[in-house]
């Protein structure tokens, strides 16, 4: 970017144009920051990716396992949302669906025939724990 | 290109139209690279089609011997029950095939094909909707140390 100089005050403006400049671009960057972090954090985004990723942990597990699942973000966003934690992740026969905000959330089936239950952990308030067993 | 503006104060401030193009360009570029990242499902089948196979495996192979069970009519006739396996509300998304053969004799013990068989004609295919096809192959003894080669097809679709 070409500066212009002119007068004795020149200085003064040319220093508060380049303040100006940087303030811009740093609140620039932040905004594009802000754009990717919103989009990774997008609650959409989480019911897929703990949907998908409970189903498989399902799919992996044997009769008589219990796995603990960390949350905590899908968490921070259901809470924000005002949905009940008993609504966040629902495993119905063979389909888990995970829901964060109003709507129909996400599901995804599981080959697993085991009887899977999710229950969500009082003691942490972060993690959702699954128990599998026999049918 | 510069473009000259006049205040009050008599000073000249220079905007370059050209800074304002790379600033465009690049925040499309994110917003095009987070879009077609995020847009798109995340593709799981590589991980789930692995996971049948190794249900398959683990059916017919117990503590390193040929599971005796897997010998009998009623294992073919319930396959996926016996292995643990469910397709139930997905069929159209899952298939799964199972040859076990003994190698010793040659003769092919049993031949069982569940979920949707269609889905087979599409395994060689290329593209990101096709689906994905995994074959495995083991080999097990059983007590009597005859060998026998299983060869498992495991194919999902998209969800």
């Amino acid at each position: 970017m070409k500066m212009l100089k002119k007068g004795k005050r020149g200085d003064t403006d040319i220093l508060i144009q380049n303040v100006i400049f940087i303030v811009l671009n740093i609140a620039y960057g932040f905004i594009l920051l802000f754009f990717v972090f919103t989009k990774t954090g997008d609650a959409a985004v989480l019911e897929e990716k703990y949907s998908k990723q409970i189903a498989l942990l399902i799919d992996a597990a044997e009769p008589g396992m219990s796995i603990h699942l960390n949350m905590e973000d899908a968490l921070d966003i259901a809470e924000k949302k005002n949905i009940p934690t008993n609504e966040i992740v629902k495993i119905t026969g063979n389909i888990v669906t995970v829901k964060l905000e109003n709507g129909r959330g996400h599901s995804y089936t599981f080959f697993n025939d085991a009887e899977a239950t999710a229950n969500f952990d009082t003691l942490t308030k972060k993690r959702y724990y699954f128990v599998i067993s026999e049918k | 290109m510069l473009i000259k503006q006049n205040n009050k104060k008599g000073g000249e401030k220079v905007i370059s139209v050209y800074w304002f193009i790379i600033l465009f360009l690049v925040a499309a570029a994110i917003v095009y690279m987070v879009g077609a990242f995020y847009g798109k499902p995340y593709d799981v089948r590589q991980i789930e089609a692995d996971l049948l196979a190794s249900k398959v495996a683990k059916c017919i192979s117990y503590a390193g011997y040929l599971n005796e069970e897997i010998l009998k009519s009623e294992f073919t006739e319930n396959f996926l029950e016996s292995c643990g396996i469910t397709f139930e509300g997905a069929e159209e998304r899952y298939s799964l095939k199972l040859n076990l053969t003994n190698i010793s004799s040659g003769e092919r013990i049993f031949e069982t094909e569940k979920g949707n068989i269609n889905l087979k004609f599409s395994c060689g295919l290329k593209g990101e909707n096709i689906p994905l096809c995994l074959e495995r192959s083991l080999y097990v003894i059983d007590k009597n140390n005859n060998r026998y080669r299983a060869d498992i097809l495991s194919i999902v679709g998209r969800a």
